[in-house]
C-alpha cells in the first residue's frame, strides 16, 4: 500500500518526495544482537573515518567476504526464526493448556520455552559474528546504513533487553505462577514476549527491505543524513516481508520443534517417554505445515510489491537469472507436501477407525504426485539457444502445456486441499459424531470441497482461453473458494463432532520409527527452503548493496549461480542443525520433562489445532 | 543410541546432498557485474557482435523476456515463424533501415510494442551505455542478416572511446509543450487510448477530465500507484514512476491542463 505523496517543485522540475510506502521485503539479518551495541557506542567516530576515505571492504580469506557473511546471516536469520516462532505456540499451547483445562499442553509450552532459552544463547552468538563480519568487510555500506537507521538500532537494543528478561520471568516462573490469577499473568508473559519479538523482527527487517526497496527519493547522490528515517524504514517491501516472516517463523519453528520430538522419540527408552514425544511430534508437524498452507498467499502479497517497486526487479526474481530457482523450490514444497501427509497417513495407523480412510490414501497421494510434477514443470526459463535448441523451444513441446501459471495455480491449490483433507481424515478417525444431522453435515463437507475443487480445475483449464490479464485474476477465485471451502468444512466439523463418541483411544507412541525420519526430512527441507528463499529475496538486488543506490564494487560483486548457492546453503543448514543438535542434548540433560499424554480427556479440545481425536 | 544417532546424521546429510545435487543439476547461470565497454575507433563487425551477444546474454538482462518468446518476442529463434530478427528487421518500420529500427525500439521501446504484447520493456539507457546499445543492435542485426553499425553511428549519438557511464534514460525528452507530442514522447499511447489512437490497457483518456479532476491526473502521472483505478490493479506496476523526474514543470502542467480538457 502506498501512503500519502508530497510532490514538491525542484529546479523547474517536480519531484515525488516523502514517499512513505508501507510494503518491504525481507530482512537484513534480523536479532543482530551487538549490531546495535557497537553501532550505538562505536558508530559516529567509525563511520566519520570511513567517510574521511577510509576502505570500503575487507577482505576475508579463502571464502572470501560473500560467503562469509552469508553464511553468518543465514545461520544467525535461522536461530533467530527459530526464538521468534516458539514464542509464538509456546503461548498458544499454554492458552489451550489453560482454557481447555488441559495440562499437557502446559508442560508442551514449557518444554518449548525451555528449548528457547538455550537458542538465544546461540542466536546472539551468530548475531555477534555477523556484525563483526559486516563492520570489518563490508565498513562503507555498514557506515551508511547505521547512520540513516541508527535511531532503530538504539531501539533494537534496548527491545532485546526486554524480550531478554521477559523470557527469564516467563520460563522461571513457570512453576510460581501455575494456577488461578497467577497463571494468567504468566500468559501475559508470553504474549509480551511474542510483542518484544515481533517488534525485533519488523525493525531488523526495516534494515533488510530497505537494501531492496530504497524510497524513490533516495539516490546514488544522496547523503545518509538526508534520508527521511521513517521513508526508509517503512519502505515498500516492508511490511508484506514482516508478514512473511512471521508466518514462516510459525512454519520453521513448528518443523524444528516436530525434529527435536523426533529425536527424543528416537531415543526413548520407555514407552510413556516415546509417546510423550510422539504426540509433541504431531503437534509440530500440525503447526508447519498449517502454517504452511498460509504462507503462499502472505508469498505472492511480496512479489506483487517487488513488481509494484520495481518491475525489472521482479522481472529479474521470476523470469530472470533466478527463474530455475521457483524449480527447485517446487520440488523442494512437493517433499514438505508429501512428507506431511505421508507422516499423517502412518500416524492413522495408531488411531482405531482410521482404517476405514486408508482406501482414501492412494488417491490422494496421486493427486499429490500430479501435482508436484505439474508445478515443478519448468517453462518460459531463461536459456543460451543450445539449451533452447535441445528443448526444442522455450519449453517441452507436450508436457511445457503444464509449466504455465494456470496448471501450476490449479496444481497447487489441489495439493492443499488434499493436504487439508488428509487432516481432517485424521482428525475425524476415532471420532463418531452424535448429533442427528451428522450424515448430511458430512455430505455438505465433502460437496465443498467437491465444489472447491471443481471452481479450482475449471478456472485452471478456462486459463487457457484467456488473456494473461484475465487470468491473473482467476488466481484470487481459486484462492477464495479453496479458502472458503476450508472454513465451511472446519465450522461444520467443529459442531458436528462437539460430544462425539470415541472410537478408541490413539496409541500414542506406537508409531514406525519412519515416521520419525519423515519428521527429520521436513525439518530439514523446511531449513533448506528458507536459505533458498533468503538467497532469493537478497539475490534480486544483484550487484547493488542498496538497489540503484549504493553499488557492490567489491570483487564479490556478482550474484553466483543456483549451484554454488546451493552449496553454501546445505554448509549452513549443516551448521544450524549441529548446534541445534547440541542445543537438543543440552536441553535433555537440564531437566526430564513431566511426560504425560494420558491424562487426556476424549473430545475436549481447545479447537481443530493439536487436538487430533479424543486419545 | 550410537546407531540412532548415526541414522539421524545419515538422513540429514543425504537430504542435504539431495537438494545440493539438484541446484547443481540445473542450467547454472550467475548474475554478472556490468562492466563499461570500451570501443575504439576501429572496432570491427566482430567485435561489436561479441560484445553485443554479451551484453544480450549478460548485463543487458534481454533473455528475461526475449529468450522466452512469451513475454515478448522471441528475437533469436524467430517470432511466430517469422525468422530470426536480423532478417526482418529493416522491414519493420516503413523508412527506417534495420539498425535504425533496433536501436529506436531499444531506446524509446514503448513506440515499438508487438501486437500481443505488453509495453513492459525499459529504455535501454537506464542501464546500458551508448556503445553497449550499438554492440546489441550488431549482435541482432547479426541474427540473419548483415551488420551495418559503425563506429560512426556510435560516435553519433554520443557514444565511443571515452564513454562514460550510461546516459540517464529520460534526458532526451524533447523541450516541446504540445501535449499531443509529449504524450507520443512519452509512450502514453502503448497503453492508453485517447480518441482513435493507443491501446487499451490502461484507462482510458479519452474522457479522462470528466471523470478525473487537473490535481488528480497531475498525481496519477507523478505517482501512479497512488491510487489505481478499479479493474487495473493487476496493470499498475506497468505505469512507469519516473515522469516527474522526464518531464520540466512546464510540460507536466501542459500535459495535466490537457488531459483535464479530455471531456
Amino acid at each position: 500500500m502506498a501512503g500519502r505523496t508530497a510532490v514538491t517543485r525542484t529546479s523547474g522540475r517536480y519531484r515525488v518526495t516523502a514517499r512513505t510506502r508501507l510494503g518491504l521485503a525481507r530482512a537484513l539479518p534480523p536479532a543482530i544482537l551487538l549490531l546495535g551495541l557497537l553501532a550505538a557506542g562505536a558508530q559516529p567516530a567509525w563511520a566519520q573515518a570511513v567517510t574521511e576515505g577510509g576502505r570500503a571492504y575487507g577482505h576475508f580469506p579463502v571464502i572470501g567476504s560473500r560467503a562469509a557473511v552469508w553464511i553468518a546471516a543465514q545461520v544467525h536469520l535461522m536461530f533467530a526464526a527459530f526464538v521468534l516462532g516458539v514464542p509464538m505456540f509456546a503461548v498458544v499451547t499454554e492458552a489451550i493448556g489453560i482454557f481447555g483445562k488441559q495440562e499437557r499442553y502446559d508442560r508442551l509450552s514449557k518444554e518449548f520455552t525451555r528449548l528457547l532459552l538455550i537458542a538465544y544463547s546461540a542466536t546472539a552468538l551468530w548475531g555477534v559474528t555477523l556484525t563483526f563480519l559486516l563492520i570489518t568487510l563490508y565498513p562503507r555500506f555498514m557506515s551508511h546504513l547505521t547512520e540513516i537507521f541508527e535511531v532503530s538500532i538504539w531501539i533494537y537494543v534496548a527491545l532485546f533487553f526486554f524480550e531478554s528478561a521477559t523470557l527469564y520471568i516467563y520460563y522461571y516462573g513457570w512453576e510460581r505462577w501455575k494456577a488461578g490469577r497467577a497463571k494468567i499473568f504468566h500468559w501475559s508473559l508470553g504474549i509480551l514476549l511474542n510483542v518484544w519479538g515481533t517488534a525485533v523482527l519488523f525493525i531488523a527487517d526495516s534494515w533488510l527491505s530497505y537494501m531492496m526497496s530504497p524510497p524513490a527519493e533516495v539516490t546514488a547522490d544522496t547523503a545518509p543524513a538526508q534520508v527521511q528515517f521513517w521513508s526508509a524504514f517503512a519502505n515498500a517491501t516492508w511490511m508484506p516481508i514482516n508478514i512473511h516472516r512471521l508466518i514462516a517463523n510459525v512454519v520453521f519453528g513448528g518443523a524444528i520443534v516436530g525434529a527435536y520430538a523426533a529425536y527424543r522419540f528416537l531415543a526413548a527408552r520407555d514407552p510413556e517417554e516415546r509417546a510423550h514425544y510422539d504426540w509433541m511430534g504431531y503437534v509440530g508437524n500440525f503447526i508447519a505445515i498449517g502454517a504452511l498452507i498460509v504462507l503462499p498467499f502472505a508469498g505472492y502479497w511480496l512479489g506483487r510489491e517487488i513488481y509494484e517497486y520495481n518491475q525489472a526487479m521482479g522481472i529479474t526474481m521470476m523470469g530472470g537469472f533466478m527463474s530455475w530457482l521457483w524449480i527447485i523450490q517446487a520440488f523442494l514444497i512437493g517433499v514438505l507436501f508429501l512428507a506431511g501427509n505421508y507422516y499423517l497417513w502412518i500416524g492413522m495407523g495408531r488411531i482405531p477407525g482410521a482404517e476405514r480412510f486408508t482406501r482414501y490414501t492412494k488417491w490422494m497421494l496421486l493427486v499429490l504426485i500430479a501435482g508436484v510434477i505439474v508445478w515443478a514443470t519448468p517453462h518460459t526459463m531463461i536459456a543460451n539457444r543450445e539449451e533452447l535448441a535441445a528443448m526444442g523451444g522455450t519449453h517441452h513441446p507436450f508436457l511445457g502445456v503444464l509449466g504455465v501459471m494456470s496448471a501450476k495455480n490449479t496444481a497447487v491449490n489441489l495439493m492443499i486441499l488434499t493436504t487439508f483433507l488428509s487432516f481432517m481424515l485424521y482428525r475425524r478417525a476415532n471420532k463418531k459424531p452424535v448429533v442427528a444431522w451428522a450424515k448430511q453435515g458430512t455430505v455438505v463437507q465433502g460437496l465443498a470441497l467437491g465444489l472447491s475443487a471443481g471452481v479450482v480445475i475449471f478456472y485452471g483449464i478456462y486459463g487457457y482461453f484467456v488473456t494473461a490479464i484475465v487470468r491473473i485474476g482467476f488466481s484470487v477465485y481459486q484462492v477464495i473458494s479453496v479458502l472458503a471451502a476450508m472454513m465451511l468444512v472446519v465450522v461444520i466439523d467443529f459442531i458436528m463432532l462437539r460430544g462425539a463418541e470415541s472410537r478408541g483411544a490413539i496409541r500414542w507412541g506406537q508409531m514406525p520409527t519412519r515416521s520419525q525420519y519423515v519428521l527429520l526430512i521436513l525439518a530439514v527441507s523446511f531449513t533448506w527452503l528458507m536459505g533458498l528463499m533468503g538467497f532469493a529475496r537478497s539475490g534480486i538486488r544483484q550487484h547493488w548493496h542498496i538497489w540503484e543506490v549504493m553499488r557492490d564494487t567489491s570483487q564479490w560483486a556478482a550474484t553466483p549461480a543456483l549451484g554454488y548457492a546451493g552449496i553454501v546453503i546445505s554448509v549452513c543448514v549443516l551448521i544450524f542443525l549441529a548446534i541445534v543438535a547440541f542445543v537438543f542434548w543440552i536441553g535433555g540433560l537440564i531437566e526430564k520433562p513431566v511426560l504425560a499424554v494420558t491424562d487426556e480427556t476424549a473430545g475436549g479440545a481447545a479447537g481443530l489445532a493439536p487436538q487430533p481425536a479424543g486419545d | 543410541m550410537l546407531a540412532t544417532n548415526f541414522k539421524i546424521a545419515a538422513v540429514v546429510v543425504l537430504t542435504l546432498a539431495a537438494y545440493s545435487m539438484l541446484a547443481n543439476m540445473i542450467p547454472q547461470i550467475q548474475s554478472e557485474v556490468p562492466e563499461e565497454l570500451e570501443l575504439s575507433g576501429e572496432v570491427t563487425a566482430e567485435q561489436l557482435v561479441g560484445a553485443g551477444e554479451r551484453t544480450y546474454s549478460g548485463a543487458g538482462g534481454c533473455t528475461a523476456c526475449h529468450g522466452l518468446g512469451t513475454r515478448a518476442p522471441n528475437l533469436l529463434t524467430g517470432d511466430g515463424g517469422l525468422g530470426a530478427i536480423g532478417t526482418r528487421c529493416a522491414e519493420r518500420e516503413p523508412g527506417q533501415g534495420c539498425k535504425e529500427y533496433l536501436y529506436a525500439s531499444l531506446t524509446e521501446p514503448s513506440r515499438y510494442v508487438v501486437e500481443g504484447y505488453n509495453a513492459i520493456m525499459p529504455d535501454a539507457r537506464r542501464s546500458l551505455s551508448e556503445n553497449q546499445i550499438w554492440a546489441v543492435v550488431a549482435f541482432l542485426q547479426s541474427q540473419g542478416g548483415e551488420v551495418t553499425v559503425t563506429a560512426e553511428d556510435i560516435a553519433s549519438s554520443g557514444g565511443g572511446a571515452s564513454q562514460p557511464e550510461p546516459a540517464p534514460a529520460t534526458s532526451s525528452l524533447a523541450a516541446s509543450k504540445e501535449p499531443r507530442a509529449l504524450l507520443a514522447e512519452l509512450g502514453c499511447l502503448a497503453c492508453h487510448v485517447l480518441g482513435d489512437q493507443g491501446n487499451a490497457v490502461g484507462p482510458g483518456l479519452t474522457d479522462v477530465g470528466a471523470r478525473r479532476s487537473a490535481d488528480h491526473i497531475r498525481e496519477s502521472i507523478l505517482e501512479p500507484a497512488a491510487e489505481i483505478s478499479p479493474g487495473y490493479e493487476a496493470l499498475a506496476a506497468m505505469m512507469p514512476v519516473d515522469f516527474g523526474e522526464r518531464m520540466t514543470a512546464g510540460q507536466l502542467e501542459a500535459l495535466v491542463t490537457f488531459l483535464a480538457e479530455q471531456k
